[in-house]
């Protein structure tokens, strides 16, 4: 064993990154259990990667067959229902976790210098598994998921000069077809793929290159506060951490199976009761209460150029909250829980 | 038997402990995982075949007809019997025809021959076409396996 | 190896030997329900196809596996909270910032 260990040292040099991970240090506080969000969202990253290729060992992805196809799996395919039901809860599980995350982040304001671009990273991360989410969902090609499409690809007509070419970007042409599903299909098993890996590594890399952020009370300690060594000691916790999540999804998983509805009809009026993921309940339901006409402006406009300023809000934040624990910095926060009251009051709302 | 001191450490015994207790959680979902990505075999136990399409057909012609995935090739003999084939070159599975002018079943993939009873008489096919078990049954043909 | 740790390593062999029948059985469950016809509700076309229609002698396989799958997490947190423990206990006698103070050998 040793033999084969010295081979791979050898050629590879992988001690360096073992005695990185034996000397870097966890910073021991009261928001501690903060650090596990980030890995744990690794953990679902990898369960999704997994299950959907093997989910793609039978899904087809053309008009005719994808439906019937997922029938199958869930029928014919031994577990085959486990492994969609698996697929589909990790990714409830992962964007959540992703929520999660970005909060921790936001409000104990780790993004702030040197970790702006962390932050920026991992907000294209977070817009990478949205999109991995919408994509995702028009795949099982039923009623519910096309008009759903149709929604979300509406979305971008509202926008001046680019508006319309952007929703014929997304849906190959004018309307959701046989199209629209391949280019689904190829930008959720491909595109975003490789996206997510590239800027995950940068992600990962700028995160061990700044250590771990810790609360300001902390930084202005004169003495350094206790910390683990992530191996093994941060590393085994974590380990039971993944331990129960995977516990928790694989029961919720056999416990509450998602369905699949009846194949879409191009033709067919939409059905009742259409509703996005609920990551996505919250500008649902605020388009919903947008009035056609805003100030003279199309409503859906307004809607459309609010939801991007905040986007743009939550991207810059670094750079926006620059004094973070000064008084500007205590408004930004108060700010942030209005956002999220907001957010968690409409989807609540969207539901009832 | 007590021993004056430990065969390995604490942190050993430990990390074996949790290897070997993930490896067999694990292993309690190999098998299931082979299961999916091994789909169950999708040949039929058997096919039922309208009569009248092969009421007519003459001796050492041969017709077609379907066995789950491959090709099934339907033939009669001089008595009026008929035999069934799996359609399926014995070398590396490519399907095979009937050439009638020399009665025999060719393979094109490398020049594999068969005679009109399916045993492999040129080339590289090591055993002779599958039969399959045929029966009449009311107005339909009855092929199945043979056992 | 004590009377204790000897317990601890016969009821992990032993529960690991079940794990793994476990999933053989399960295994084989998956393959001989496969060519009968599944019980459980038949899509007509047009209907919504419920949740997972599975069969029944399938459904309890995967009962038992969740049901293993938690008993082994359960074990799994114990011996991983006696490693911590260990990690703990050998990060706090400060071994690794010993090792730079420790003085080197004759020789040096």
């Amino acid at each position: 064993m040793n033999v084969v260990r010295a081979w791979i040292e050898e050629r590879l040099g992988l001690r360096a990154v073992t005695a990185f991970l034996e000397k870097k240090e966890v910073p021991r506080h009261k928001h501690t259990f903060l650090y596990y969000t980030g890995s744990s969202i690794l953990l679902f990253l990898g369960i999704q990667i997994f299950t959907g290729v093997l989910l793609a060992f039978y899904y087809q992805p053309t008009l005719a067959e994808a439906n019937a196809s997922v029938v199958r799996i869930m029928t014919e395919m031994p577990l085959g229902w486990l492994v969609r039901s698996v697929h589909s809860w990790s990714a409830t599980f992962m964007i959540a976790l992703v929520f999660v995350h970005l909060l921790g982040i936001a409000f104990t304001k780790a993004y702030r210098k040197p970790r702006e671009a962390t932050w920026l990273t991992g907000v294209l991360l977070m817009g990478l598994s949205l999109a991995f989410g919408f994509t995702g969902y028009l795949l099982p090609w039923d009623e519910l998921s096309l008009a759903a499409t149709k929604v979300g690809t509406n979305l971008p007509k509202a926008l001046p000069v680019i508006g319309t070419w952007l929703t014929q970007v997304m849906r190959a042409g004018e309307d959701v077809t046989g199209d629209t599903l391949s280019r689904f299909f190829t930008v959720h098993v491909s595109v975003l793929p490789l996206a997510v890996l590239a800027i995950l590594g940068m992600h990962l890399f700028l995160v061990q290159r700044h250590g771990m952020s810790v609360p300001l009370e902390e930084e202005r300690r004169k003495v350094k506060g206790p910390v683990l060594p992530f191996w093994p000691n941060f590393a085994f916790r974590e380990a039971g951490v993944w331990l129960v999540l995977l516990g928790l999804l694989l029961t919720i998983a056999v416990l509450s199976a998602p369905g699949i509805g009846p194949q879409a009809d191009l033709m067919a009026p939409a059905p009742e009761g259409i509703q996005p993921e609920w990551y996505f309940l919250f500008m649902f339901q605020t388009l919903k209460l947008f009035p056609a006409r805003v100030l003279g402006l199309n409503g859906e406009l307004v809607a459309v150029l609010i939801m991007m300023a905040g986007m743009a809000a939550l991207l810059l934040l670094p750079f926006i909250d620059n004094r973070p624990f000064e008084r500007k910095g205590k408004v930004i926060t108060l700010l942030a829980w209005a956002g999220l009251a907001y957010a968690l009051g409409m989807s609540i709302w969207s539901l009832l | 038997m007590k021993l004056p001191s430990s065969l390995f450490s604490r942190r050993a015994f430990l990390n074996g402990l949790i290897g070997g207790w993930l490896a067999a959680l694990g292993a309690a979902f190999i098998g299931p995982l082979l299961k999916y990505i091994v789909p169950p075999t999708r040949e039929p136990d058997q096919v039922s075949v309208p009569l009248e399409e092969f009421k007519d057909l003459a001796p050492h012609t041969v017709k077609g007809f379907s066995w789950g995935n491959k090709p099934g090739l339907l033939k009669k003999t001089e008595e009026g019997e008929y035999i069934a084939f799996v359609g399926v070159c014995t070398h590396l599975d490519c399907n095979v025809a009937f050439v009638a002018e020399q009665r025999r079943f060719y393979c094109a993939c490398h020049e594999g021959w068969y005679d009109e009873n399916g045993l492999n008489v040129a080339g590289p096919p090591p055993a002779p076409l599958r039969r399959l078990a045929v029966s009449i049954e009311g107005d339909a043909l009855i092929i199945k396996k043979r056992v | 190896m004590n009377g204790r740790r000897r317990v601890m390593a016969t009821v992990g062999i032993l529960a690991l030997g079940s794990l793994l029948a476990a999933g053989v059985l399960e295994a084989r469950v998956q393959e001989a329900t496969q060519p009968s016809v599944k019980p459980g509700p038949a899509a007509a076309p047009g209907q919504e196809t419920s949740a997972a229609p599975r069969p029944a002698k399938e459904r309890m396989a995967v009962y038992v596996l969740l049901a293993w799958v938690w008993f082994s997490i359960a074990v799994l947190l114990g011996v991983l909270r006696m490693r911590v423990r260990e990690a703990d206990r050998v990060h706090r006698m400060g071994l690794s910032r010993a090792a730079g103070k420790a003085p080197k050998g004759p020789g040096h």
